[in-house]
């Protein structure tokens, strides 16, 4: 129940990209076009180039291959940032990016730029009112993200895309955790820049994408420098086998994304209801604006780390600070306004193609059997 | 450490704590149970203590946590040890040397202060019962 953190490799997109591996497979280097291997790498490359693309909307041209949705996101924000430091020196995103955003707008203000955190509502949503009232003469860049890694709140990026270019502002989407579980058009959602990555929707580890407006193309720098690959953009020997598979992974999504998210919303509905039996416990997130497999749920009474460590059979995210990196409580949750106790008991539940009714009715029951036995133990709060 | 790697004897106390709970249904806490509480929620861990003592001396320990697993432990272990001993000698070793015993992370000895502080303020409780 961690699909949000990662997701197994589909086996057709498994199939696709061991092909492109081994002597007898499509191995070559797609950039080697002065041969038939290197020019059927190529067509892969291409193929999926524009399987990518489809997802979102976009011309395959749009799509420039990069390593994940963290380097992604690095290369729209430095990218622009650093091309464009004359035209405009201010940046907005919001407190509940992911850190593969908040990091580079913290070396971003180290390097002069100003960048305005905007608080979600308590239910997570970021409205484009407060989008609009942030923009200044001198915003340069929005960067929002579409779905929330942790609670799984869908922003509406539709609003802020369209209110971004009529200000001339750019728009930034981090679509780590949306890309073929919601609807993506970059055209009719007015976006300039959005970041994919493979692993979250059934392709492999390490190959992401991002998707720059062309006519007109932003104006950007580089991260990476070298063989000039990707129009420059992003220079290094493309992994074809890797983007084969994310290929045919997005290619599935676009087929069964639907299908999939009736499903799962349904499942989502059958955990949700088994843990609000339990009494005093607490959805973290809009109720409906979110994607179908992500369910996030506060239990009062019960510390984190002991509820976590309670449930060796169910695979979980916490806000506990147990597991964080920096020994603290979820920051997005600490953004819609929960208190210290709820964010470190909270669990996030990550539904996936490959859970099923069995997988939810084990996970109510752990969990029911292990928020009672840690109620139990715990002294009555009205003693406190 | 990485997370949610416990020593065996935190393991077998998280599992199976002594003197968890409030006291039996028929045992209710009366005059002659001592309670000393300490933390909060809100900080993570509370821990209270409720001691029964007979001439000077405890006689049944128990303990109620919200707390990770190592605040339970060290309860545990604690309500375990605490049985016959002398109310003024009743900690059975120095709270940071438990802390060693059950290999507690340096930075969670803080929550081991909270389990010290509520059987403190139990033990006060039942000498001042005493006198």
């Amino acid at each position: 129940m961690d699909n949000a953190a990662t997701t197994p490799v589909d086996p057709r997109a498994a199939a696709a990209l061991a092909e492109c591996l081994t002597a007898d497979g499509c191995f070559a280097n797609p950039s080697s076009t002065g041969h038939a291997p290197g020019n059927a790498a190529r067509a892969r490359v291409e193929k999926a180039r524009a399987q990518v693309a489809a997802l979102i909307g976009a011309e395959p041209q749009a799509i420039v291959w990069t390593s994940g949705a963290t380097e992604s996101n690095n290369l729209a924000l430095f990218g622009v940032a650093r091309a464009q430091r004359d035209r405009g020196r201010h940046i907005v995103t919001s407190r509940t990016e992911h850190k593969a955003v908040l990091d580079p707008c913290k070396q971003l203000e180290k390097e002069g730029f100003e960048v305005t955190y905007l608080k979600p509502e308590s239910d997570g949503i970021v409205t484009p009112d407060a989008v609009a009232a942030a923009l200044r003469k001198d915003t340069l860049l929005v960067s929002l993200m579409h779905a929330n890694n942790e609670i799984g709140v869908i922003q509406d990026v539709g609003a802020v895309g369209r209110l971004c270019r009529e200000r001339g502002v750019l728009l930034h989407v981090d679509a780590a955790q949306s890309a073929g579980k919601t609807r993506i058009d970059v055209g009719e959602q007015s976006i300039d820049l959005l970041s994919l990555t493979a692993h979250k929707i059934y392709g492999p580890k390490g190959i992401g994408a991002l998707y720059v407006r062309r006519q007109p193309r932003p104006l950007m720098v580089p991260l990476i420098f070298g063989g000039g690959q990707e129009w420059g953009l992003r220079s290094g020997t493309l992994p074809t086998h890797q983007i084969v598979g994310m290929g045919v992974a997005y290619e599935i999504a676009a087929r069964d994304m639907e299908s999939d998210a009736a499903r799962l919303t349904a499942l989502r509905l059958r955990l949700w209801a088994g843990i609000e039996r339990l009494g005093d416990v607490h959805l973290n997130g809009h109720p409906e604006k979110r994607v179908a497999g992500v369910l996030n749920v506060s239990f009062e009474g019960v510390e984190g780390e002991s509820l976590l460590y309670s449930l060796p059979g169910l695979a979980v995210s916490t806000g506990s600070a147990c597991t964080s990196a920096s020994h603290e409580a979820s920051y997005v949750l600490r953004a819609l306004g929960r208190s210290d106790q709820l964010a470190q008991s909270s669990l996030r539940f990550s539904l996936g193609r490959f859970s099923t009714e069995s997988d939810v009715d084990y996970a109510i029951s752990a969990l029911t059997e292990a928020v009672k036995r840690l109620r139990g133990l715990a002294p009555a709060r009205t003693a406190q | 450490m990485p997370a949610l790697d416990y020593s065996p004897l935190v393991e077998r106390h998280f599992a199976h704590p002594i003197g968890a709970g409030a006291w039996p249904a028929g045992a209710a806490e009366a005059a002659e149970t001592a309670v000393g509480e300490a933390g909060s929620e809100e900080l993570g861990t509370r821990v209270r203590f409720s001691l029964r003592t007979a001439r000077g001396a405890v006689t049944e320990a128990r303990f109620q946590a919200f707390g990770c697993p190592h605040t339970i432990a060290a309860a545990s272990w604690l309500a375990e040890h605490l049985r016959g001993r002398a109310l003024d000698q009743a900690m059975p070793m120095p709270i940071l040397e438990l802390g060693r015993l059950l290999e507690v992370p340096t930075e969670k000895l803080g929550r081991l202060l909270v389990v010290e502080d509520a059987l403190r303020a139990a033990l006060a409780r039942a000498q001042t019962r005493q006198e």
